[in-house]
């Protein structure tokens, strides 16, 4: 059965050393892709393609008027109500024994769905090869019972991984320890996600963070709604037809109009 | 031919509604190929997933350009509704429900086929437009993009559900009705049931043809 692993961000241990960011790139043979400086050690501006993961800096002035600078790893939630997966016409993102979110790059066909369906922005669509791309969670080092990459990288006891309820009680320990406001962010929504974040500030005060995450409305009206209304209305017709046919009779011409090629008058 | 049969459509009318059926079930096929993953053996058939893709794509355009000529060609006999006679047949269900004794004689449309050629030449507008943003939504706002998902879903259930009244109605439903878009001729008797008013209008104006009959003659009938 499933042996479901999360990976907890502790963000208040986090001092942006940004290991996490090359360890990826090296386990995933990711190259780098040239950049511009956007005034900001945020680097490369967003997730690329080519970057699963990202640590972003953000300059936020609190309540009392003082300045804090965040970090954020960013990358894939892999939640358990992923849109994603929902979305993917081939299969090729599928979740995994481990409730991680991976994909089968020779399936994907690149129709680019998923990049809409993902309330957190993570799919990246790469042009020279026609696929979306995205973190997976090491899927072959979980496979070979070792950490995630960039958690083994971690210098600073930022990055954990373990099963759920073990990832959460530390969670929820370290959130009592910090008081304010911190908070466990990740397992109240899309039926709780397998990368976990301790806060240090409130959800909305982080870029590029959604509040509430969920699936998109217009996404489940697609794919919940009109994807079997479409089987439904069909067979429906089908069957009124059949209905009509044997109940009422079709519209038929009469014999004396229909001799001689319909001529007679 | 039969002499007798009188001529309803023309060999650039049959082009083009063929046209347009045919890549409309064509995409009706290949969409649901990649709708349902428990259909995406279709994909397999053409190579592919990708394959398929670019095949659903490409007919995409064909339909657009088939979809311009229909509505060019069709709406003002089948896109416009004609009051009263046209609500009271809608009140009637056409009699195709229950008996009605006293219809509406209808023209060279009924509203029943007014009605389809409307949701055909709407949602194909809208599948064409959703369905182009679909294929390059880079360029979009991601909320737009998101719901011309749902929009190409929702024209596909209403194109989808409508083919199969249209197919019924032009095989077991309605019999003689088929001819006119295989031949373009039709019999007289079934003129008179389905077209009553069309065919008087055609007398009238002296502009209907008969097989083995000149014009002139078919004039001169009424």
């Amino acid at each position: 059965m499933k042996h479901e692993l999360v990976k907890l961000i502790d963000l208040s241990r986090c001092t942006a050393c940004r290991g996490c960011q090359i360890a990826c790139k090296q386990w995933n043979e990711l190259p780098a892709s040239k950049t511009n400086n956007f005034g900001s050690y945020q680097n490369p501006p967003d997730l690329q393609s080519n970057t699963w993961t990202l640590i972003r800096f953000q300059e936020h002035v609190d309540a009392n008027g003082r300045l804090r600078w965040l970090f954020r790893k960013d990358g894939c939630m892999h939640c358990t109500d992923a849109g994603c997966v929902k979305v993917c016409p081939t299969a090729a993102l599928y979740h995994t024994e481990f409730g991680s979110v991976s994909m089968h790059a020779d399936k994907c066909i690149g129709c680019k769905e998923c990049i809409y369906a993902c309330p957190f922005g993570v799919p990246k669509y790469d042009a020279a090869t026609n696929k979306i791309s995205k973190c997976d969670l090491c899927y072959t080092r979980l496979a070979a019972n070792q950490p995630p990459a960039c958690v083994l990288s971690c210098p600073t006891g930022t990055l954990a991984v373990g099963t759920k309820d073990e990832m959460l009680a530390k969670a929820h320990a370290r959130v009592k320890e910090l008081g304010g406001d911190a908070s466990v962010y990740g397992d109240k929504f899309v039926d709780g996600t397998h990368v976990i974040y301790v806060l240090t500030e409130k959800p909305g005060v982080y870029d590029k963070l959604p509040e509430s995450p969920k699936v998109p409305l217009s996404i489940i009206v697609w794919k919940d709604v009109l994807k079997p209304a479409g089987l439904l209305a069909a067979g429906g017709v089908v069957a009124g037809a059949f209905l009509h046919y044997i109940t009422h009779g079709p519209k038929t011409p009469d014999e004396e109009t229909t001799s001689e090629g319909g001529n007679k008058l | 031919m039969k002499k007798g049969m009188i001529k309803a459509t023309g060999p650039f009318e049959r082009v083009v509604h063929w046209c347009l059926a045919l890549s409309c079930l064509f995409l009706c096929i290949t969409g649901m190929g990649m709708m349902y993953h428990s259909l995406n053996f279709i994909g397999t058939i053409f190579g592919g997933m990708g394959n398929l893709k670019v095949i659903h794509n490409y007919t995409g355009i064909f339909f657009g350009v088939s979809l311009f000529f229909a509505i060019v060609m069709w709406w003002k006999e089948a896109g416009l509704f004609s009051f009263p006679e046209d609500g009271q047949w809608i009140a009637a269900a056409g009699g195709y429900l229950w008996h009605v004794d006293n219809m509406p004689e209808v023209g060279k449309y009924n509203p029943g086929q007014k009605m389809f050629f409307l949701a055909v030449a709407l949602f194909g507008i809208a599948m064409v437009i959703s369905g182009l943003i679909m294929w390059f939504p880079l360029s979009y706002s991601v909320e737009m993009v998101r719901w011309m998902f749902a929009l190409h879903a929702l024209g596909y259930v209403v194109i989808f559900a409508f083919f199969f009244v249209h197919l019924y109605l032009v095989t077991i439903g309605a019999p003689g009705s088929a001819p006119a878009m295989f031949t373009g001729w039709v019999t007289r008797g079934w003129v008179k049931v389905q077209h009553p008013k069309w065919l008087k209008e055609m007398e009238k104006d002296g502009t209907l043809v008969v097989y083995g009959e000149d014009k002139a003659a078919g004039k001169k009938r009424c």
